[in-house]
This record gives structure tokens, sequence and C-alpha cells, in this order.
């Protein structure tokens, strides 16, 4: 028995304990917001919050998540209020498919709580493990910059105009 | 534990042929069902046709009849409807449509959503469906007030008169008890309050927060997971099986033989997944074992070489053309077998009860997938509800119903609802491909500028004859499967042989103003399974077309833009969009070291110019900045227009930079996000669209994006390197 507290509830999972905590989440819990995507850690559908850090958890064994606190995006608020976060994704009419979005924003959840001011360059770094197919990503990224807590500057405007440059030499 | 054999003899029968359909180009007899409408009845509501339920307390339903993928059908569908019904879609629900002939696509004559037509295709249908229930509720409300419908207008779901706001729903009794008028007037396009607006999607919250459900997330009291074995070569049968150490592992409940493969059932999908790997299994051997990719690529070339192709199309005289050419460049381009990869792998779940069963899944035809159901247990059509959840992403991906066939089989062994799901690696390896092509293009050109011959040659695989054989049995759920085989044939024999199948050469000519072309063909099919991807045979021949006008532009020493418009002259559309973009190009501030590239293409009745920024940087393309100049009519919705061209770059640049499936006796050697990578987020160009808007109707816009793309990005690289690219994805020397 592997006990772990899910969304600020304590919860015990009596299933083999090589499972990945995706699939106890999505089947013995019954929490189908986070999604499967790829089963190798390199799609971001599957991402949630272990002790408020973003994780794959299709790759992860329920197993090591005992004693710990794992958020789904069912629990990234309480009461059902929408994050900011949330409010943005639709005010900026993010999602397409919309199959990839409970990771990007878990992700994007997990960047903004310890960097509320990221650059577009932190914004690559945090979200390039998660992928979305139908290219959402100038949506959000302009998403993530109207929340974070930043007076988005001229500067950061050109950037984000031209993010792909954030690494040429030229630039 | 059992081991059980499905066999679907028994199943088949011959079904009276009713109605008429159009498939693809052929008329085929009935396929749609015609029973009661598919939806369940509030109280007191009123249901005027398969569109709408409005209820007494105004709660008003739209029942979409195109599945939604990503491309906001949803809210596009709902603001037709809405405008004439006058109704915000923000105050409707809006679900999707269970099966029925009144939802068929009114261009296709089924249901399946595919070739960026919804819009297009119901605009009018939709906008008369709205104007006409508006009518009826003015005319209740009329009756019931007793005032002429003359002094009553709407206002978002409500009647207006003497300043007071009344409910539709007020009405919708006295509304059911009247004839429906059949040509109530449509508004003027200057009067549309919804059209032409942006407000966010119907779908943006539940997408937003986790609880909009996909097929994946159908969840059935009791159910068990399936995940099954299939063969590495395309369509090879089992020849033998152990199972036993798969049988023996926890949770595991069946292993059941299915059409293709072996499947295991067990308590959870982890379970069924450890034990599907565990299945050792011998499979039979298949032509398809013997291709490789190298092979592909020569066997086209070796095709056109032998001069197998068919005339597809032409126009005036080439020979005569060429003759008068100042110049003829010749080139050959090629593009490899893409698969689609949604982000949510195909799944499906069915529960049989006796002589009913439910469906949950997505995918681009829930008619299809009804009838596949139907045909294989043999169960009466009304029986059978399903249920079309949001799809996890389709680019033509989910209109293949393989999935529904497999999770049947399965269903009809075991006692508990199943849910299927395929795995990445499945999705990868066993899926359904965009054909490789090998384009070979000589063109003509005069010093002034004009094309004045055109020659367009390709082979490769046929889309159309493998999409019939799996749709086919699908949509005709009562013809027997000796005649679909033999259809099937008849047009795979069709198509080789005597004529040009047109997914396979569209778009290789029709962008320009060619006073004289050759359009031809050769088919070359190697077995691996093809359908549709999004943009379908425009996603290759833009890439070669587009490469070769870059080409001839150098070769007239004239700007790739003024080019392209003095060869679309009689193209007012198109050269309005290019027109556009030179403004816009005349207009940008390029960075130092940064190169433009630009393309053009017509498709799906849309003209799109693309314009991409690069630069290459330690043998590396980087993509900063696209811009799309697009001519869609009426954008019914601008910002999810936008969305999609945006969308449609990531599409295209993951194609033009990563995108290949190679085969390596015959399997395909891909199988994660690994070694088939997607565009992330790091190397997303920002993207900027201008819509130039000729008035008009809507036209596709799912698809139209993504043609452009790569050659605008070769056509870049070239301007930064003096490397023509002629291969896809783009790899520099
Ligand atoms: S499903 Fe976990 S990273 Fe893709
Ligand atoms: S919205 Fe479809 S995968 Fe991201």
């Amino acid at each position: 028995m592997i006990e772990f507290e899910l969304n600020g509830t304590p919860v015990a999972f009596h299933g083999a304990s090589d499972t990945p905590l995706l699939w106890a989440i999505r089947d013995h819990f019954r929490l189908k917001g986070s999604k499967f995507g790829c089963g190798a850690g390199l799609c971001g559908a599957c991402t949630m919050h272990l002790d408020d850090v973003a994780v794959r958890t299709c790759v992860l064994p329920v197993a090591s998540v005992a004693g710990k606190r794992v958020t789904t995006i069912e629990g990234l608020t309480d009461n059902h209020e929408l994050h900011p976060l949330q409010q943005a994704w639709v005010d900026h009419n993010v999602p397409q498919c919309g199959y990839c979005q409970s990771g990007q924003i878990m992700s994007a959840a997990a960047l903004l709580s310890t960097t509320p001011n990221p650059s577009v360059a932190d914004i690559n770094n945090a979200l390039a493990g998660n992928i979305c197919r139908c290219g959402c990503y100038p949506r959000i990224k302009e998403a993530i910059l109207s929340v974070a807590a930043l007076t988005v500057t001229d500067e950061t405007r050109a950037e984000l105009a031209y993010d792909a440059t954030a690494e040429a030499p030229s630039s | 534990m059992t081991v059980r054999n499905v066999s679907r003899r028994g199943f088949l029968q011959m079904g009276a042929a009713t109605g008429g359909g159009l498939i693809i180009g052929l008329t085929l007899p009935g396929c749609s069902f015609s029973g009661a409408l598919p939806i369940n009845r509030d109280a007191g509501a009123f249901i005027p046709h398969a569109f709408l339920q409005i209820t007494p307390d105004n709660a008003i339903t739209f029942y979409c009849p195109s599945d939604e993928m990503g491309q906001g059908i949803r809210t596009g569908l709902a603001t037709i409807i809405g405008e004439e019904l006058d109704v915000h879609p923000h105050n409707m629900t809006v679900t999707s449509a269970g099966s029925h002939k009144d939802y068929a696509n009114p261009e296709f004559g089924i249901q399946l959503t595919g070739g960026s037509n919804a819009i297009r295709a119901f605009w009018g249908p939709l906008r008369q469906t709205g104007a006409n229930t508006r009518a009826l509720l003015l005319e209740a409300a009329a009756l019931d007030l007793g005032v002429p419908a003359s002094q009553l207008a709407t206002d978002n779901g409500h009647v207006v008169t003497d300043g007071q706001r009344l409910p539709y729903g007020d009405f919708v009794s006295t509304a059911a008890g009247m004839a429906m008028p059949k040509q109530s007037a449509l508004k003027a396009n200057t009067a549309f309050k919804y059209i032409g607006s942006e407000f966010t999607r119907v779908d943006a919250l539940a997408k937003s927060t986790g609880t909009a459900q996909f097929g994946i997330d159908a969840d059935i009291p009791d159910m068990v997971f399936a995940v099954v074995a299939r063969a590495p070569v395309a369509g090879a049968r089992v020849s033998a099986v152990d199972s036993d150490a798969a049988l023996a592992m926890p949770g595991v409940r069946h292993i059941v033989p299915i059409s293709s493969g072996i499947a295991v059932v067990a308590d959870a999908y982890w379970q069924a997944k450890k034990a599907a790997d565990a299945l050792v299994i011998r499979w039979e051997d298949k032509p398809l074992k013997r291709v490789n990719s190298a092979q592909v690529r020569k066997d086209l070339d070796t095709a056109l070489e032998r001069g197998e192709d068919l005339e597809a199309s032409s126009q005036g005289d080439v020979d005569v053309g060429f003759d008068v050419a100042d110049s003829i460049v010749e080139a050959d381009y090629f593009a490899p077998f893409l698969a689609h990869a949604p982000l949510e792998p195909v799944n499906a779940t069915l529960h049989i009860r006796g002589d009913t069963a439910d469906l949950w899944t997505g995918v681009q035809s829930i008619q299809g997938a009804q009838g596949l159901v139907e045909r294989i247990t043999g169960l009466p059509r009304g029986n059978i509800r399903v249920h079309n959840l949001y799809l996890g992403g389709g680019f033509g991906r989910r209109a293949t119903l393989t999935h529904i066939v497999e999770v049947t089989e399965i269903a009809m062994a075991v006692n508990e609802p199943v849910q299927l799901l395929w795995s990445r690696e499945d999705d990868i390896r066993h899926g359904v491909y965009r054909p490789a092509s090998l384009m070979r293009l000589k063109a003509g050109v005069s010093n002034d500028g004009r094309v004045i011959a055109w020659q367009a040659q390709r082979s490769g695989g046929n889309i159309t004859t493998d999409t019939l054989t799996t749709m086919l049995p699908a949509m005709l759920p009562n013809l027997p499967n000796a005649l679909i085989n033999g259809l099937s044939g008849l047009a795979k024999y069709v198509f080789s042989q005597w004529t040009v199948d047109p997914s396979s050469v569209e778009g290789l000519h029709e962008t320009y103003d060619f006073d004289n072309y050759r359009v031809s063909h050769a088919t070359v099919d190697h077995g691996l399974p093809l359908t549709f991807w999004r943009s379908v045979g425009h996603s290759y021949t833009a890439f070669a077309v587009e490469s070769m006008m870059d080409e001839l532009a150098d070769r007239a020493g004239m700007n790739p833009l003024t080019f392209r418009l003095a060869n679309t002259r009689n193209r007012p559309r198109m050269h309005g969009v290019l027109a556009r973009a030179k403004r816009a190009t005349d207009e940008m501030v390029v960075a130092e070291g940064h190169h433009l590239g630009i393309a053009a293409h017509n498709s799906f009745h849309t003209d799109v110019v693309e314009i991409a920024e690069v630069s290459v940087e330690s043998g590396d393309i980087r993509v900063h900045k696209v811009t799309c100049v697009a001519d869609v009519g009426t954008a019914v919705n601008p910002d999810i227009v936008r969305a999609q061209l945006e969308g449609a770059v990531m599409f295209g640049l993951t194609a033009a930079l990563y995108g290949r499936i190679d085969l390596k006796n015959g399997e395909v050697q891909q199988s994660n996000f690994h070694d088939y990578p997607i565009l992330r987020m790091d190397q997303a160009p920002a993207v900027d669209v201008i819509l130039v808007n000729s008035g008009g109707d809507p036209t596709g816009i799912g698809e139209p994006g993504v043609p452009p793309l790569a050659p605008a990005i070769a056509n870049a690289v070239f301007r930064a390197t003096g490397q023509r690219l002629r291969e896809l994805p783009l790899t520099l020397a």
C-alpha cells in the first residue's frame, strides 16, 4: 500500500508499486484531467506537481510519491476557482484540441510559483517538455506573460515577437 | 481468465439499400441512419430539427454535426446558426451530435469531418435553419402576444416588444404546434452581430480546467482495459502466439485474438500494457517486409524513368511552350512518409449489453464508427448509441477507424465494458501515413517573368483507394465483405491504370495561370497503409511547386513576390493576397543575418502566402517569424482563423524540419517523440497573421496554412546559404 496526499486529501493506493503515477491517478482515482501522450517522459501531457515541482508522471512509479503531496489540474486551486493562468488561457483563446493543456498549465503554474517574473527564455525552458501538437505555443507564451507579475516592457515585447532569436548570436 | 476467438461469420447480412450518399465522388447506396434523432428531450423542450433543442426555461442546445478536434468547429458552427437564430454562442450549450442522416456533411453526403469544408459546407444550410427557426419563434410569439410578427424583434435568445425582452423559451410550446417556415430571409452580411466578431471559443474553459472529456476519459463503471499487440509489418496476421506468460500476469483477464493482432484485457491499462509486451507472437510474411526507405525512393524514381505516369490534366501546348521559353529549369523534389501523431493516441470504449451497445470515442466520422459496430456485431443500428467526445487532435488520423474494429472484436469476446488505448509507439508504428512522394518538375520561363510551360509529374501511393478500403465497410455496414473487397480492388485498379487519384496530384498547378501545363502521375504502392494527412496532397505538392517558382523567379531575375504576381493575373483572390504580402515584406525590417523566404498556395478554396524569416547558424535552420497572409473570405471568428494559421505554421514546421517515417524490412523505424520529434516551445517562431477579406462566403482554414510553410523555409534557406534543399525534411549539406 502506498500512501500520499492527492489534491489535499490523504489517499492510499493498493495496486502494483511500479504502476506509473499517471495510471494510478487516471485508472484508480478516476481523475481524468491529466493526460497520456507518450508514456516516456517526452511530451508533458501527464504533468502534475509533486511537492510543488512539475513532474512527468507517466514515468514516475507510484511508490516514489509515498508520503508526498501530489497535485493534479483538478486540485490546482481550491473550491474550483480559476487559477489566474486558467483565466488567461480562456482570455487568450489558447486551447485548440485542448489535450495538452492540463500539462501546459501545470508546468506554467510550477514556473510562476518559483519565478513570478519569468523571461521568455525562462518560459521556453520550463515548457520545452510540453508538446502541443496543435501548435498553441505563441498563445501559451502570451497567456503566461499576461499573468506574470511583470510589467511587459518594449524590450520583452520585442523578445516575444522574436523569441527564437534568444539564442541566436546575431540578435 | 479466458481465451476466446472472435468470429465475424454470421453477423454479416445483406440490408436494404435506401437513400443516397456521395462518398468521394462515387454514388453508393444508402448508408445514413435515418431513425429517431439521437437527442435526449428535456421536459417540455422543443426540438424543431436535428440541430436545436430549446427548453421552456430558455436553455438552448446546439447539436454540432462536425467533430471538434481543435479547429474550433463547435464555436464556428454555433456562430453560424446563432447569427440567424439570434443567440450568442456563449448563450448556448454546444454539444457533439450523435449519428443521424440529418447531420451528414452537405458536401460529402456522409457524417465526416475533414477536407477543411465544414464551415463552407454548413454555411448556407445552418444559416437557413437558424433563420427559419427564428421566424417560427417570432410567429409563435405573435400568436401568444396578439401582436403582428412584424412588430417584434429579437435579441440574443429573446423576443423584444415594447421594450420587453421575453425569452424564446416562453414560446416553444406554441411553436411546437406550428409548421416550420422553409425559406425565411437571411440577414445581410452587413447586419452580422456574431459572425466576424471575436469571442472566446465555446470549449476554452473546459479545455483550460481539465474537464473537457476526450475519448480516453470515458469512465464506465466496471470497465476493463485492452492493449493490442500488432504486427510490426502492416497487415500481417498472427501465425502463432505464446500467451502463457502474459496470461499469468497480475490483473490479466482475457487474451483475445482479433483481426489485427492479439488483445490483452486487464483490470488496469498498465497491467494490460505490461502483459501485451510479454506476448510472443510470430507473424505471417508480407511483401511489405522486403521494403526499405531507400527502395521506396528508387521505385518512385524508376516509375517516372519508365514513363509509367498517366496524364491527370493539361492545357495548351507544353512542348511549344518549352520551345519558346527563354530558360528551362528541371528539378526533383521528395517528401517522405509521415505519421500524424495527434497528442491523444486513438482509443475507444465499447459496452455491449445484450442487443444494445454504447460506444464512446473521438473520431472524424461517428457515423462510420457506428457503422463498424453494426457490421461486426450485427446489432440493429438503432440499438447502437454513439457518444463522440472531444478529439485530442485529428489531422486526418481519426478518419481511419481501425481502433473501432478492434474494440468491437474485443468487446464481443468479453462481458465487461472495455476501453482500448493505443500507446504512442502503436500510434507511430502501426498507423496510417502520408504517402512518400517524388515530384519531377520542368518549367519554362520567359525573360519577362511569365511561366510559359509547366510540366509536373508525381509518383507514389494513392490516398483515395486506401481510404475507400477503410471507409466502405464503415459507411456501408450491410454490404458484404466480398463486395467491399471487390470495390476496393476495383478502385485500386482504376486509380493505377485508368485515371489519376485527384488527391495524389492536387496542388501541382492550380495556384497559377499556366497557359501550357501538363500534370501526370505514376502509382507506386508499397502496401504501407495511407491516408489524409493535414492538407493531403498539397502537403507535398506545394513544396515542389513553390520551390520551383522560387528558382524560376531567380532565373528571371525577379523579386519572388513580383514574379508570383505576374503569374496570377487571372486569379484575383491570390493576386490580392500576394499584393498584400508584398506590402508586408516591403515594410519589414529584417534583422542582420536573417533572410526571408516566401511561398504561396491555394488549397481548400483558401489562398495563403507565408513569409518566413530564417537564419542559418552553425548548421542549424532557425525560424524566427512567419507572417501568414490569407484570404478565407468571411472569417466567422477571426481569432480562431488566426489560431488555425498559427497552429498550421507549427505543424508545417515540424514536418519541414524533422518529419520522416522510415521503413526497414517493412517496419516503421520511428516509435515515439524522441525519434519522431514535434516542434517544441523553444523552437516555435512568432506568427503574424494578416487576413485579407475579399468578401464572399467562408473558405477552408484547418489545412491551408500547412502547404506553403516548408517551401517558404526552403526558399529562405536558399537566400541564407545558396543551397537549394529539395528533400523533406530539410537538411543542410
Ligand atoms: S505522457 Fe508523460 S511525458 Fe508524455
Ligand atoms: S491544443 Fe492540441 S495538443 Fe495542444
